[in-house]
Order: structure tokens, then C-alpha cells, then sequence
């Protein structure tokens, strides 16, 4: 949608934004000297979360994989499934904000930095993930093609190398994406930072930027095409990660959908977050006049859309399982659908699919706590399906006589509330440290307004 | 884990592993435990030239001088003959159960024993070897063995010992050894015998008892009534081609089972024999193996047994016609069984088991006199065992005796009366009546405790005896090494009471041989000695067949037929792998799935669907079982084929003392009396509320719609053999590779295989296949390589069972390969699917990816926190680590040696060269390794077979590993749900 | 007051490039570290409680491997002599010498010598002796001048490289089974070529460098 078609009611930009009140607003969040109480509370908390995660990992890694519920047939437990979980929700800040530039959808511009730290952040939690469900974590780097003393090299056939590779370039690339779009606004911090230490600081980040005409054009220049390069880049990264399972000849899993499927669940969960921490940012930050109804609004029909194509995976793979003449298959269906797992398959359907429904409702995509609970909900909702796509799968394997459940244990849990910590903490230092709304790209909304 | 053993046999290999070292590792830095897994489990390996020194020096060394590092390297001072460091060497012995001995082959590496192995030259044994036999070698090196004399509850000396027995034999002679008893188990030994008749020369008045808690009194008793005097039968099941089996052990507990199993197979195979099929009817109260591989089975509960048996007596003549008047179950079923067995007079047999009432016992041998079976199925032989009678009635009169306080010196050797007597039967008081009681046994046990003397038992690889087999055939059995907690035999204790102070295990054994030896008129007994202890055979010295012929009219000698049975019967039975108790405390036996089960670390009560369903019970629900005026509590385990209204009580779990078995499962002991030993009516059975969590490894019974077990009949077989082959689709778009050197493969034979484990047991000790306990079990957890699944069709009060051993498949497709990131997983270009534990990184893709999910895992570090002794694991094997996979790798250590020779010889491979653990215990010869480029391979021959087929075909994963379908022999007169 | 001067930029850059520069070497750490001769202890020469001189007793007196290495052709270890072997000689010769003191003590109290091992194999590693020597693989292929080593000293990295090297492509390192335990052999023109040894001992590669052949 471009700006002509915006209803009046809801502008991208409120009224009475001016290009230096702008400017001022977003860095004296991070410019003063005292951070609101609010911040510290929740940094607080994540703090304490993330500390539960050093515990897990510290008893993890004395004691062994064996701290966890899984076992044979269950050998993936929950690590894999958040590890599916984080990345996609790391993805969703990527599209919001690659894949959105492409499309030119002036609403990206306020949102986009909260959905590229959420990116950095998710993708910390994500790229922990998988070393830390290993038997031996110590020999991670195997998976790096050296070869010194050895003579051997990575198996290049498998999903899990791809994927290792996939998520280090994934994970690199956003690092660099998010500073490159940073740039300006760090420069503007350091113009209005008063105290010496501040200036150095950003200065130096900034890296000498003037905002002369040549940096701009170079700026734009890379920022294009670097989400011409993110947004491939993150459809292919879930897409591998879908071969991670699809991959494998586990009835649940052998399936071509897979990839596809897996980028649409990253679409909605990302989505779903951006929202989450939008309307917290919003609040908390008191930004109601650069993020307003008009981008909850474009951000919810992205989720929605997200929602149903979801939904369409879903019936596919019930059908593919029904219909297909695989035995295997189809037991698996059946045991996920009324089997030992059966209520979080449910569950995850209401959640994804039936309860994001309401936001065919204007008053609904308008309204901030129905989209936070229908957010949340979706987020719940995606976890557990990347639960009942690792476990049941597992556990109700092709040899009857080896189907086994598996339990989490307390160490299971204890990993998932310490990643959140990391996430959470991660968050707050960007929102602390950086300006959280672009202040470049919504002074162009701005001028683009005073220019109409 | 630490083990009370390890301070006491501190060896250099030990020492290898320094465990302080390890400890600190394991606290300092996780990561390295795995690269250590490897490294102390093999060490002593390296030090094991000092180990030799160290054999001949006594346990002293380590107490002085330097303890060596694993960097160090220790030569013998003199080099012992034929001992090559590297190799293994094997050395005849043989291991004995209940008495009777089965002929083993025991795997030396540098004089420590690694590995059991039958020896094909014993009868008993034909080269199979059971899961028990295998497992013996680890309770050798049990760190919780016995390990020093203890009178009168203070640490004290074999002199000690020697000197208070000495003074009680001045007074025994005095009064011609009033008051002298001796309690044995069966003795088979004949030196051991001679020494008993030596003392009761020295001492007429002392008594000799035996008790073995699974005594074959019934057996004999029918014998005796038969026959006139208790004979042994020897079976000639190869020859039968009609098996009516009343809850028979034949192939799975009598002694001789393993050979019995063998040729009970060879008549099994129909593609192998021309279509041809012994037919077995088998009738029983709980599952057995037999049953299991019968083609036709009836689940009845004891009374009804014995009422088919009079039913089948009648028809066949056997027995008077009124019998056949009266109602029994299945009528017709049995009138076609009957009509069967007369149709193959002479070539028929009835087999009933152990713990079948004497009537029982007696209604077999009128049915197979009246069908010739005696001299054309049956041999028979003078008894085995020395002076078999009653054991019920002899530990019964010794403990009213102690009572009494007739007895004032008594010696148990190696028996666990305390633990193992009837619950009428009070032992413990008894024996605080005796003012000198003396225990040889391996282990601290019950009766220990509350004897005045325990002395350690040396194990039988320790010490030098001799024992019977089941067909007479004697072995002399030889110490395998250096006793390692000292400990002293039967035949030493003994000698003491002779007179000898000094008894020397080998002196008197060679002295015993020597005269018999003469006797039987061996000029050269050097000659005679070397051969008989190599090959483990004393040569022809199986019993003579005596003819005799059970008397005419049995009916008199029979008691009226018992009233219509009601309530519960409780029935005993040995627990697979603890048997009696004896193996309670071995790691290995108790996580060993039982058969139908599939349940390790517990026993259970175990009772019928239906019944079940009647009193509202489930699996794990623990029940108060009330039987007279004792009572006990146990988990219940619902069995599909278990007979309505009967509960089975697995004895030999529930220790009070000894090792590690101390508390695992319940005591059924607690139920049993002298009247009858195997039944009795159960008062109540109560449920109490509470549940155990048992440790099954196998949740789900059925293959449901899997293309897994192929089965069909005999008949159908016939008109077309290829009746069960349907095409496969194997098409792939990549070109098949070629194997154009050795293609090693596996043909498994479902027909043969009995379930009884014992493969599964020997891959564990082969491969250094850790232990995990009941805790890890119950987390999915278990580590055997190879497992027999079992799975039932058919109602769940009488299935059909078909047991099915799933090894690696060693896919030539394999999907574990192409999903492991780091190529620890990968083929090689013979198709063996290799698995590099040195590389794995521990991603686990391999085994979701597996679709027979035959992978197992090191969820923790299994093995460095097993307490075995480190000179017990196969020092040809890689002991793995925390983290890292592994699986069945078709002994591959065992397919290089035998290259490596082959390559050094510039000569091929020749089948049958290359044995793997599994095939080689097999009784059955059901699992056959070897090159399937080799059309002459016998792997290849049976891959041949119209029967063979492939799990999960349409997966396309071309596995090696192939199987032959079930076939079952059915009697067309016979319409039942099974088919 | 400008706090960045006009260098800023140039400082910057450069520091960046040292950073990029860095990173680099870091990276080429991980190559370097293993290969480095401490790593493998390649060159060590451990104590040993007799200063055994394989130069003096092979070269010297031309002593056969086989003599005191009685196992190395039949079986995976070489075999490290008994103290009776050393003995056969030594109570005849150097009898009192005080360096074979520990020697004498060894038969005196039957307490085993305890020798250093100078090659050490992680214990997931299955070499076989007897295989190499049949195959026509000299001692001095692993154990370097072994015969003109007066002490004993680790010759190659025993890196997994290096075995795979050999076992991917064995002809260079063939001889003619008459030369295996000859210390001081090296080719010549009259020798036959490595591809005629490969065929004549049957070495087939295909099959060499699969990972089950060291790893059980």
C-alpha cells in the first residue's frame, strides 16, 4: 500500500511530528542519563532468567545430554524444537524489515529496528540451540570444513551441515544488516549527546558519518541491497532448516512441504513478535505518534495472511498423511491428532489458526491488547507446533516395537526460561543503547508528509 | 559407583585407569571424559604384560613400589609360553547350573578372561552358548564378591577356619560324626562324590542333604514310580516329528536345553528341509519357549492340564477309558492332537516340565511307552546326579533335625537355604540351633550372614573340579586365573574334614583322576589327563542307555482326578535370568529382557488378559497376594498367553543379601511350602493402590500393519513356496553400488529362533555393552545392540508369538549415513555400515533417522561409571564415551582379525571363518553371518530362500540383515483363531 | 571543539583493517597450533630407566627387530622384551655394568622394567603389526632411523593424516619383504616399483582407507 490510500484516521505519522522534535524524542530515550523504572524492572527479571540459563548449561554440560528427557526412540527433545522456534522467530524480524523495504510499505520504517533487534536477539537464542543438544558440544567446530590433522571433512550431504552453514551466514549477515541500518541514526546520537563520554562512544561507532550526499547515496545503496540479499537469504535459511526434518525418513517428517511450510510459520511467529514488542516499546516509550493504529493495522493483515497460509500447511499435511498410502504416515497422523501428544496439536491449531482468525475484524487489528493476546497466543501456538513436529514424529516411529514418549525434565524447562533471559536481556541492552525506531527513515515519512 | 571390591584387587590395569585421575577429569573438564572413555577402558591392554608379572607375583606388588602411569609400558620378566600379547587364547572349562555342567570355551587375552563361548566338542553345549553362561564371566570379576573369611562376625583366616574346623573333627570322630550334616546343591561332580563317600566312611554318622530350590523332585518321583528307580531321560528330539509339550522346559531350562534347541530347529526349517516340519502341540499354564514355537497351543490353567492329560492318556490307550468320558476343555482339540501322536507312533514325544506335579510326570511316560517313544525318542539313563532323591524331604528332615539340635557342625556348600527354603520351612531359626555352621559361597548372601563360618567360594573359573553334564558326559574344569579374592573350592572345604590341612584344589582333583582314570583303564593317564582337560571332554564317558519300560496299568499308581480347580492358582517358576537367585546380583542378567516380558530389572506377577480385566488390574498396579497365612506384594504384569485364573511368580528377586540383585523385585519364596512346591490356591489377591513403574523395553505388542513379521503355514508353503514374496519396488534413481570383494551380511531365521536371549547377552559381552539400571531403562534408555522383539497376533488370551532379533541391518541405503554432519557414521566398501564413535559429535540424527532404530546412545557416560574391573571389558573393542553413538557393527573387531590373518596368509576368507557374537551363542543356529558375494556361503544359501524378506522393504534401504518368514505347521483337524 | 580531529577517519580505517588482519590470524591459529611439532611431540625423546641404544644394538651389532620384538609378525603388538631376553646377552656381557643395573634388579625381584612408551595410540586407534611387516611396510616407515637412534625418539606426528596418507597411496612406502627390518635400506634402481609390490602383497586400496579398519 503506498501513503495515497492511508485512512486519515490512522496516519503513519501522527500530526505535529516535526523532523527535530523526531530526532530528539528517539535519542533522548537512549541519551538520558537514567533509564525509566520500567526498564529496569524488566531488565531485572531477564537478568534472573538468563542466569537460569547459565545454571542449565553449567549442569548440561557437566553431566551430559542425559540431564534431558530425551532418549531412543525420542532423541530430539525440546532444544531442537526451540532451536526451530527461535530461528523462526529471528526470521520474522527479517522479513519485517528486508522484506518490507523491497515493497516500499511505509509502515516498516517506525518497527523495523525493534524487528532487527528482536532478529539479533532470537537469533542468539537460536544459534545456541543446536550446540547445546550435542553429546559432545566440545567438538561443535567439527562441523567447520578444516581440516588439519584429521584428513576428513564435513559430510556435505547433510541437512544438519547446510543448516550449520546456513545459520552462520544468517547470523553474520543480520549483524551486519542491523549496523549498516543503524548508521545514521548513531551519527544523529552523537550530535545530540551532551556529555563527552557519549560522543566518543557513538563517534566512534557512527564511524565518521556527516550525512553528506555521497554517504547517503552509498548508504542506500548497500542498505538495498542488502535486503535484496536478506530477504532470499531468509526464506532459504528456514527453508533448510524444514530440510533438517524433511531430510530424514521419520513418518511425520519425510515430506517435501516441509520448507515452504516452515517459512510460513516463521512469517506468523515473527510477526507475531514484532507486534508484541512494538506495543510494549510503543508504551513504554510513549512513541503513539510515530507508531500508530495505520502500522498494527498493515502488520496484523501481514500476520493474518501469515495465519492462513499456516492453515493451508496444515490441512495439506493432514491430507498428505491421510491420503498417502504410507502406513507409517498415517499411524503418526493418527497418534498426533488423538495420541499421547493430541492436546498440543489441538491447542496449536486454535492458536494459529482459529483465534487469529478475528483479525478479519478491523476493530480487532486496531485494538493493542487484542492484538497482544492474539500475539502471545500465536507464540504459544508456534512453539508448540515445533513440538509436535520434533516429538510425536519420534516417538511414534516406523518399528512399533520401539515407540517410546519422552518426558521433559526440569532441565528442559529450565533451558527454554533461560533462553527467553537471553532474549529478553539481549532486548533491553538494544533498547538501552540504540535508537529503537529508525529516526532516518521516519524523518523521510515525515518530509515525504510535509512535501504532500 | 564406587565398588567395596576395588580396594581389595588393586592390579596395574586397574591402576591404568587411575580412577583419581579420572574422577578430576570428570569434575574439571566434562569434555575430556570422552576422549578418556576410550583410553582407560583399554589401558590395561597395554600393561597387560605386567599383569602377567603381577600373576606371578602375588597381590603384593601394588602395595609396594611405584604405581605405573598409562604412558608406561611393562614387559614380562620371563615370557610364559604360547601366550601372545594381542591374541586371544581359549581354554576348555565348563560352567555348571543346578549341578548339571555345559562345556565352555573361555577367551584369554594375556590370562584375563574376556569372553564366554560353548565348546562345540561338549554335548551340552555344541558351541552354543546360553545368556546365563555368557554372563558368568562377569559375576567372575563381581567387585562384590565375598572376599574375606569371616567367623563368628570377625574378619579371620583360612587357618583360623582350619584349626576350629579341626577341633570339631576330634569330638565328630569320637562319636563317628553324630551331628555332622552336609548341605549341597545336586552334586554331578564325581570327585566331589568320592569326597562325600570318603566322609561318610571317616563319619558314618553324618548325614548328607541336597536342596536346590528348582529340585526336579516331581521328575524323579514319577521316574521312581515308572520305573522302579529314578532314571534320566535323554531326548532325542531331532527324531520326533510330533511334540506334545505339557508346559515343557526342553528347550529352555532342562539341562541340556542348549543342545536340545539345536536339533529342535534343524526339524523347523522348511525351505532347508525339503518342506518337511516337526509339528508341536504345546499345553501350558504360562508362556514358554516351546510354547511359543508351537503350532498349535492351548493355555490351561494346572488342574485342567492334568485333566487333558488323562483325556490324552485315554485316547491313546494309555490310560483307562473313563478318562475320556470326562468333560475337559478343548476336546476335540486334544482328540486331533492324540490322532496325530498315534499316527507317528515311535517318532512322537511327550515332554512335561519341571514343575508339573509327579502325575504329571507319570501320564507322559504312560503316553510315550504306549507310543514307543522309549528307545526310539527317549533314552534312558541311569541318573546323573549322585543319590538323587527327594530335596524337598531332605532339607525338610535337616531343618527339624537343627531344630531337634541333632546337629552341631554343619557345612553348606554353595547353597542359600536361607533365602531359597520353602516359607514352612524355617531355616534361619534352625540354623541359630547349630553351634557350627560354615558357609562356602560367592557372596555375602543370607545364609552367610547367620552361618558362624563364611568362607568365599572360588569361582568355578578359579579353582580346578570336575561335573557332569546332562547325558553323563564329564568335564574337568580349569581354573581360568588367579583367585581374585581368594576364596577356596568345595572339593578344598571338604579335604579339610578329610584330614588335609593344606588341600590344594589341583593336587586332589589329579589325585581323584588318577585312580579313576585306572579304573577305567586309561594306561597313560598323562595322555588321558592333557586331552580331557584341552578339549574339555573326558571322551566317551556319557552314560550308557539302559532300556526300561514304564509299568503296564500307571492308573493305579495315580491319585483320583483333582475337583474342578477354583479361585487363583499361584504357580512358581524360575525367573529367566536370575533363575533361583543366584544371578540376582548380575548386572548383565538382570537387564536382560525377558523374553515375553520384555521386562528388566523386576520380576512380576504375571497373569492373563482376561483375568485381569475380571479384577480391574493393570500392568504396574501392586497387589497384596495372600496364600495360606503369608502373604506378599507385587507389581502385576498383564501377559497375553498366560493361562485365565493363574498367576505365575517368578522366582530369585528379592535378595536380603549378597550383591547387587539386594531389594530388586519380590520374594515369591515367601509363598512356597514343602507340600507342593510350584502350586498353590491363592487366598486373596488384593489391589493395594500403590504402582511400581516396570522397566519394559518394549511398550507395543503388535506390528500394526508393518511389513515386519512374514508368517504363513506349512501347507500353503508347500503348494507354493514363494507364497509370501511380493515384489518390492526398489527402484532408485542412483545406479546400485557394486561390492565386487567380501559383501558381509546376516540372515536371521525366525522359525529357529527360540527367544531365548542368549544373543543378546553375548553381543553385551563382546562388545563391552555398558549397563544403565532400572532408572535409565524407564528413560528409554537401554543400550543392547541386538534385541528380540516380540510380537503377538491373534487373541490376547491365546496369540500367536513371533520372536524377531533386530541387529544394525546394515542398510546399503542406510539413512543414518547421509544425515550425520561429520561422517561418523559411514559405509565401507564390503557394506558395513561403520560407526566411528572417535568422530561423533553426538547430533543424534542418525538415530531418528533410522527406521529399525537399532542406534543407541551414551546419554551419559555409561560405562566409565560401571564398576567392572577394566580387565574385564574385550580389549578388542572401543569402550565408548559420553555423547557419542554406537550400534551393531557386526563384531567387526572380529572380521579384522580374521582378514588381517587372512591378508598375512595371502589367502581368501573361508565362510564360516568369520563368526559374530550372536551367531555363535545362537542354540539354534537361527542367526547366519558371512559373505553374501559367496553363492556357497551358507548367508547366501539361506538369503536364497523362498522365505527370506527384508523389514520395511518399502523404505528401499536394501538391508543386509534379511529374514526368513514364520512358518507354522498346522494340523488341518485343528480350526483356531491363530491361523 | 571537535572531538574527532581530521585523523579520525584515518584511524578508524585503520583499525578496521587491524581488525579484519586479526581475525585472520586467529583463523590461521587453528591451522597452525596442531601442526606444530610440540603438538605431536614429534622429536621427544622420553626418559627411559635404561638408556637403550637401538643404534649400538642394531647397528652396532646388528641385532634383528625380531629378536627382542618376538610378536611383531603375528601379532597387532610388537612385543617389548622380557627382561630374561635382555638377560641372554647381559649375564654374559656387561654383567656389573651400573647403567643395566634396573635390568639385573627386574630378574632379581621379578618386578617388570617400566619403559616409557615413546608412540602412543589414542585407544579408539587399532594398529595391527604384523599386517604392516607382512605387507611389505619397514619398521623404519613409522619408527624413522630407529637403527641409528642411540635414544629412542618419536619420528612422526602419528596424525590421522599421516596414516591416511600412506593408506591412500601405500606404493612409495613398500620394500620387498627380505629388506622390512632392514634399518638402513632404501631404494634402489634394482628395487621393483611400488605399483609391482602392491600387486605381488595384494594391497588393494579401495578397501584400505575405510574407517573401519583402525576404528572398531
Amino acid at each position: 500500500m503506498t501513503i495515497a490510500d492511508l485512512p486519515d484516521a490512522a496516519p503513519v505519522v501522527r500530526p505535529g511530528v516535526t523532523l527535530t522534535s523526531l530526532s530528539e524524542e528517539v535519542s533522548a530515550r537512549v541519551l538520558r542519563p537514567h533509564a525509566p523504572r520500567w526498564w529496569w524492572v524488566g531488565f531485572g527479571i531477564s537478568l534472573a532468567l538468563l542466569l537460569v540459563l547459565v545454571v542449565a548449561m553449567a549442569w548440561l554440560f557437566i553431566n551430559g545430554i542425559g540431564v534431558w528427557g530425551v532418549n531412543i526412540p525420542v532423541a530430539w527433545g525440546l532444544a531442537i524444537a526451540e532451536y526451530v522456534w527461535w530461528i523462526a522467530l529471528a526470521s520474522g524480524g527479517t522479513i519485517v524489515s528486508a522484506l518490507f523495504y523491497l515493497t516500499r510499505s511505509p509502515w516498516r520504517s517506525a518497527t523495523n529496528r525493534i524487528a532487527e533487534s528482536m532478529m539479533l536477539s532470537a537469533a542468539a537464542c537460536a544459534g545456541l540451540m543446536p550446540i547445546m543438544h550435542l553429546g559432545r558440544p566440545g567438538f561443535f567446530y567439527w562441523l567447520f570444513p578444516y581440516s588439519t590433522v584429521m584428513g576428513v571433512w564435513p559430510q556435505v550431504r547433510s541437512p544438519l551441515w547446510w543448516d550449520f552453514i546456513c545459520l552462520l551466514c544468517y547470523i553474520l549477515m543480520s549483524i551486519m544488516f542491523y549496523y549498516v541500518g543503524l548508521l545514521p541514526d548513531l551519527a544523529t546520537v552523537r550530535d545530540l549527546a551532551q556529555t563527552r563520554r557519549k560522543q566518543i562512544l557513538y563517534g566512534i561507532l557512527a564511524l565518521g558519518w556527516r550525512g553528506s550526499a555521497r554517504h547517503w547515496r552509498n548508504h542506500q545503496t548497500v542498505y538495498f541491497i542488502m535486503c535484496a540479499i536478506m530477504a532470499p537469504m531468509v526464506i532459504s535459511v528456514h527453508s533448510v532448516v524444514g530440510l533438517d526434518f524433511a531430510g530424514g525418513l521419520t513418518p511425520g517428517w519425510h515430506s517435501t512441504q516441509f520448507p515452504p511450510y516452515f517459512f510460513f510459520g516463521a512469517v506468523i511467529s515473527g510477526l507475531a513478535l514484532v507486534i508484541m514488542l512494538t506495543i510494549l516499546v510503543r508504551r513504554g516509550y510513549g512513541f503513539q505518534d510515530i507508531i500508530t493504529e495505520y502500522h498494527f493495522n498493515a502488520l496484523a493483515k501481514v500476520m493474518l495472511v501469515g495465519s492462513l497460509m499456516l492453515g493451508y500447511s496444515y490441512l495439506w499435511e493432514a491430507w498428505g498423511a491421510v491420503y498417502g498410502s504410507s502406513v507409517a504416515d498415517r499411524s503418526e497422523f493418527f497418534f498426533r491428532i488423538f495420541g499421547f501428544y493430541a492436546p498440543s496439536y489441538w491447542a496449536k491449531i486454535a492458536l494459529n489458526i482459529l483465534i487469529p482468525q478475528l483479525l478479519w475484524l478491523p476493530a480487532v487489528r486496531r485494538s493493542e491488547i487484542g492484538l497482544f493476546l492474539i500475539s502471545v497466543g500465536i507464540i504459544v501456538g508456534m512453539w508448540l507446533e515445533r513440538f509436535v513436529i520434533v516429538i510425536p514424529s519420534l516417538s511414534h516411529n516406523s518399528i512399533p516395537s520401539y515407540w517410546g514418549v519422552y518426558y521433559p525434565t526440569l532441565w528442559d524447562w529450565a533451558t527454554l526460561a533461560g533462553t527467553i533471559g537471553l532474549f529478553l536481556t539481549l532486548f533491553f541492552v538494544f533498547l538501552r543503547l540504540f535508537p529503537i525506531v529508525s529516526i532516518a527513515e521516519v524523518r523521510e515519512l515525515v518530509q515525504k508528509r510535509g512535501s504532500r | 559407583m564406587n565398588a567395596p571390591g576395588r580396594s581389595y584387587w588393586r592390579s596395574l590395569e586397574e591402576l591404568a585407569e587411575t580412577p583419581e585421575f579420572a574422577a578430576l577429569v570428570e569434575r574439571e573438564v566434562p569434555r575430556f571424559r570422552d576422549v578418556l572413555a576410550g583410553v582407560d577402558r583399554r589401558r590395561f591392554l597395554q600393561l597387560m604384560a605386567a599383569s602377567m608379572a603381577l600373576g606371578g607375583l602375588g597381590s603384593g606388588l601394588s602395595a609396594c613400589g611405584p604405581e605405573p602411569n598409562p604412558r608406561q609400558l611393562l614387559p614380562y620378566v620371563e615370557q610364559p609360553l604360547g601366550i601372545i600379547p594381542g591374541r586371544s587364547r581359549y581354554y576348555a572349562t565348563a560352567t555348571t547350573l543346578d549341578g548339571y555342567a555345559t562345556g565352555v570355551l573361555v577367551a584369554s587375552q594375556m590370562g584375563r578372561p574376556v569372553k564366554i563361548e560353548g565348546n562345540p566338542d561338549h554335548p551340552a553345549s555344541l558351541g552354543a552358548a546360553s545368556a546365563i553362561m555368557q554372563a558368568t564371566i562377569l559375576g567372575l570379576y563381581d567387585p562384590r564378591r565375598a572376599q574375606s573369611i569371616v567367623g563368628h562376625g570377625q574378619i579371620d583366616s583360612w587357618d583360623g577356619f582350619v584349626t576350629a574346623l579341626f577341633e570339631r573333627r576330634d569330638r565328630l570322630m569320637a562319636h563317628h560324626g553324630e551331628g555332622l550334616r552336609l548341605l549341597t546343591g545336586t552334586v554331578t561332580s564325581p570327585s566331589l562324590t568320592a569326597q562325600i563317600a570318603a566322609l561318610n566312611k571317616d563319619f558314618p554318622g553324618m548325614q548328607w542333604h541336597q536342596w536346590e530350590p528348582l529340585h526336579r523332585d516331581e521328575e524323579r518321583a514319577a521316574a521312581k514310580e515308572a520305573f522302579g528307580r529314578p532314571l534320566d531321560s535323554v531326548y532325542d528330539i531331532g527324531s520326533a516329528d510330533v511334540i506334545f509339550a505339557v508346559e515343557s522346559d526342553l528347550i529352555s531350562a532342562v539341562p541340556g536345553w542348549l543342545a536340545y534347541a539345536r536339533h529342535f530347529a534343524a526339524r523347523r526349517r522348511p525351505a532347508e528341509t525339503g518342506g518337511r516340519m516337526s509339528r508341536v502341540y504345546a499345553i501350558e499354564s504360562t508362556p514358554t519357549l516351546i510354547g511359543a514355537k508351537a503350532d498349535h497351543r492351548l493355555a490351561l490353567r494346572p488342574a485342567e492340564l492334568a485333566a487333558a492329560m488323562r483325556y490324552l492318556a485315554a485316547a491313546l490307550g494309555a490310560g483307562p477309558q473313563q478318562w475320556s468320558q470326562a468333560q475337559v476343555k478343548d476336546a476335540d482339540w486334544l482328540k486331533a492332537a492324540a490322532q496325530d501322536l498315534k499316527q507317528h507312533h515311535g517318532r512322537a514325544l511327550v515332554h512335561a516340565g519341571r514343575e508339573q506335579p509327579a502325575e504329571i510326570h507319570l501320564l507322559a511316560h504312560a503316553i510315550n511307552g504306549a507310543l514307543g517313544s522309549f528307545g526310539a525318542t527317549i533314552r534312558l539313563i541311569e541318573p546323573v546326579a549322585a543319590s538323587p532323591g527327594s530335596q524337598q524331604q531332605s532339607l525338610h528332615q535337616l531343618a527339624a533335625d537343627m531344630m531337634a539340635g541333632k546337629v552341631d557342625t554343619l557345612l553348606m556348600l554353595e547353597t542359600n537355604p536361607l533365602y531359597t527354603a520353602p516359607a514352612d520351612v524355617d531355616f534361619a531359626a534352625a540354623l541359630k540351633k547349630v553351634p557350627l555352621s560354615a558357609d562356602l559361597a560367592l557372596y555375602a548372601d543370607e545364609t552367610t550372614l547367620a552361618s558362624t563360618w563364611h568362607i568365599p567360594a572360588a569361582h568355578e573359573y578359579e579353582a580346578w573340579s570336575d561335573a557332569r553334564a546332562f547325558d553323563g558326559t564329564i568335564t574337568i574344569q580349569q581354573p581360568q586365573l588367579r583367585r581374585l579374592y581368594g576364596g577356596h573350592s568345595a572339593q578344598e572345604l571338604l579335604a579339610v574334614l578329610l584330614g588335609n590341612t593344606m588341600p590344594v584344589d589341583y593336587a586332589l582333583l589329579r589325585a581323584f583322576w588318577q585312580s579313576a582314570a585306572k579304573q577305567q583303564g586309561h594306561a597313560d593317564f598323562e595322555q588321558f589327563w592333557h586331552e580331557s582337560v584341552r578339549i574339555g571332554v573326558v571322551a566317551n564317558s556319557a552314560a550308557a542307555p539302559v532300556t526300561a519300560t514304564p509299568t503296564a496299568d500307571l492308573a493305579a499308581h495315580l491319585p483320583a482326578a483333582a475337583a474342578e480347580a477354583k479361585g487363583l492358582d499361584l504357580i512358581f517358576r524360575p525367573d529367566e535370568a536370575a533363575w533361583d537367585g543366584r544371578f540376582a546380583d548380575n548386572p548383565w542378567l538382570l537387564e536382560m529382557p525377558r523374553a515375553f516380558t520384555r521386562l528388566t530389572w523386576d520380576n512380576a506377577a504375571l497373569i492373563a488378559p482376561s483375568t485381569a480385566k475380571r479384577l480391574g488390574l493393570a500392568t504396574e498396579d501392586v497387589v497384596a497376594i495372600a496364600a495360606g497365612d503369608r502373604q506378599l506384594r507385587a507389581p502385576i504384569f498383564v501377559l497375553p498367553g498366560q493361562a485365565p485364573d493363574c498367576v505365575t511368580l517368578p522366582l530369585g528377586f528379592g535378595r536380603r543379601a549378597g550383591g547387587l540383585g539386594v531389594g530388586v523385585g519380590f520374594d515369591a519364596y515367601a509363598l512356597r511350602v514343602v507340600a507342593s512346591p510350584w502350586l498353590v490356591a491363592a487366598k486373596s489377591l488384593t489391589k493395594t493402590g500403590d504402582t511400581l513403574r516396570l522397566a519394559t523395553v518394549q511398550q507395543h505388542d503388535r506390528i500394526a500393519g508393518r511389513d515386519l513379521v512374514h508368517e504363513g503355514t506349512l501347507a500353503d508353503f508347500v503348494k507354493n513356496p514363494h507364497f509370501l514374496k511380493h515384489e518390492g519396488n526398489n527402484e532408485s534413481i542412483y545406479p546400485a553400488y557394486k561390492y565386487p570383494g567380501n559383501a558381509w551380511a546376516m540372515a536371521v531365521d525366525l522359525n529357529s529362533c527360540i527367544g531365548c536371549q542368549a544373543c543378546v547377552v553375548a553381543c553385551q559381552a563382546e562388545n563391552n555393552v555398558p549397563v544403565v539400571g532400572k532408572d535409565q531403562v524407564l528413560a528409554g534408555r537401554e543400550m543392547h545392540w541386538l534385541r528380540i522383539d516380540r510380537y503377538y497376533s491373534g487373541a490376547a488370551d491365546e496369540p500367536s508369538v513371533a520372536f524377531e532379533p533386530v541387529p544394525c541391518m546394515h542398510c546399503e541405503n542406510a539413512p543414518c549415513e547421509v544425515v550425520c554432519p561429520v561422517h561418523a557414521t559411514v559405509h565401507d566398501h564390503e557394506g558395513l555400515n561403520l560407526m566411528v564413535y572417535n568422530r561423533c559429535v553426538g547430533t543424534r540424527f542418525c538415530s531418528n533417522n533410522c527406521p529399525y532404530k537399532v542406534r543407541r546412545f551414551n546419554f551419559f557416560a555409561y560405562a566409565i561409571e560401571d564398576d567392572r574391573p577394566a580387565e574385564s571389558w574385550n580389549p578388542e573393542v572401543t569402550v565408548r564415551g559420553r555423547g557419542v553413538m554406537e550400534k551393531c557393527t557386526y563384531c567387526i573387531q572380529r572380521i579384522r582379525t580374521t582378514q588381517i590373518d587372512a591378508l598375512r596368509e595371502n589367502r581368501p576368507i573361508r565362510d564360516g571363518e568369520i563368526v559374530t557374537a550372536c551367531q555363535q551363542s545362537c542354540p539354534t543356529q537361527a542367526i547366519i553371518f558371512g559373505d553374501r558375494n559367496d553363492p556357497k556361503s551358507a548367508v547366501a544359501r539361506r538369503k536364497a530362500s523362498p522365505l527370506d524378506y527384508v523389514l520395511l522393504e518399502e523404505l528401499n534401504t536394501r538391508p543386509r540383515t534379511s529374514y526368513s518368514a514364520l512358518i507354522r505347521n498346522r494340523n488341518p483337524l485343528i480350526k483356531d483363531d491363530e491361523a | 571543539m571537535a572531538i574527532f580531529g581530521p585523523r579520525a577517519n584515518m584511524l578508524m580505517n585503520a583499525a578496521l583493517i587491524a581488525a579484519a588482519a586479526g581475525s585472520v590470524f586467529l583463523v590461521m591459529l587453528i591451522w597452525l597450533v596442531p601442526v606444530m611439532g610440540y603438538n605431536s611431540q614429534e622429536r621427544y625423546i622420553p626418559p627411559q630407566p635404561v638408556p637403550f641404544s637401538h643404534k649400538h644394538h642394531v647397528s652396532g651389532l646388528g641385532l634383528d627387530c625380531r629378536y627382542c620384538h618376538t610378536t611383531v609378525e603375528i601379532s597387532q603388538s610388537a612385543g617389548m622384551p622380557a627382561t630374561e631376553i635382555c638377560m641372554t646377552c647381559h649375564s654374559q656381557i656387561w654383567t656389573n655394568a651400573a647403567i643395566l643395573a634396573p635390568v639385573r634388579q627386574s630378574l632379581a625381584d621379578d618386578t617388570p622394567l617400566r619403559w616409557t612408551r615413546v608412540y602412543t595410540l589414542p585407544d579408539y586407534v587399532y594398529f595391527d603389526h604384523s599386517i604392516h611387516v607382512a605387507k611389505g611396510v619397514g619398521c623404519t616407515e613409522c619408527h624413522g632411523p630407529i637403527g641409528d637412534m642411540p635414544l629412542t625418539r618419536k619420528a612422526t606426528t602419528l596424525y590421522m593424516s599421516w596414516c591416511l596418507a600412506c593408506h591412500r597411496d601405500p606404493a612409495p612406502h613398500l620394500r620387498p619383504l627380505s629388506e622390512v627390518f632392514n634399518p638402513h635400506w632404501h631404494r634402489t634402481p634394482a628395487t621393483p616399483s611400488g605399483e609391482q609390490l602392491m600387486a605381488a602383497y595384494h594391497i588393494h586400496t579401495r578397501t584400505l582407507s575405510d574407517c573401519g579398519v583402525c576404528h572398531r
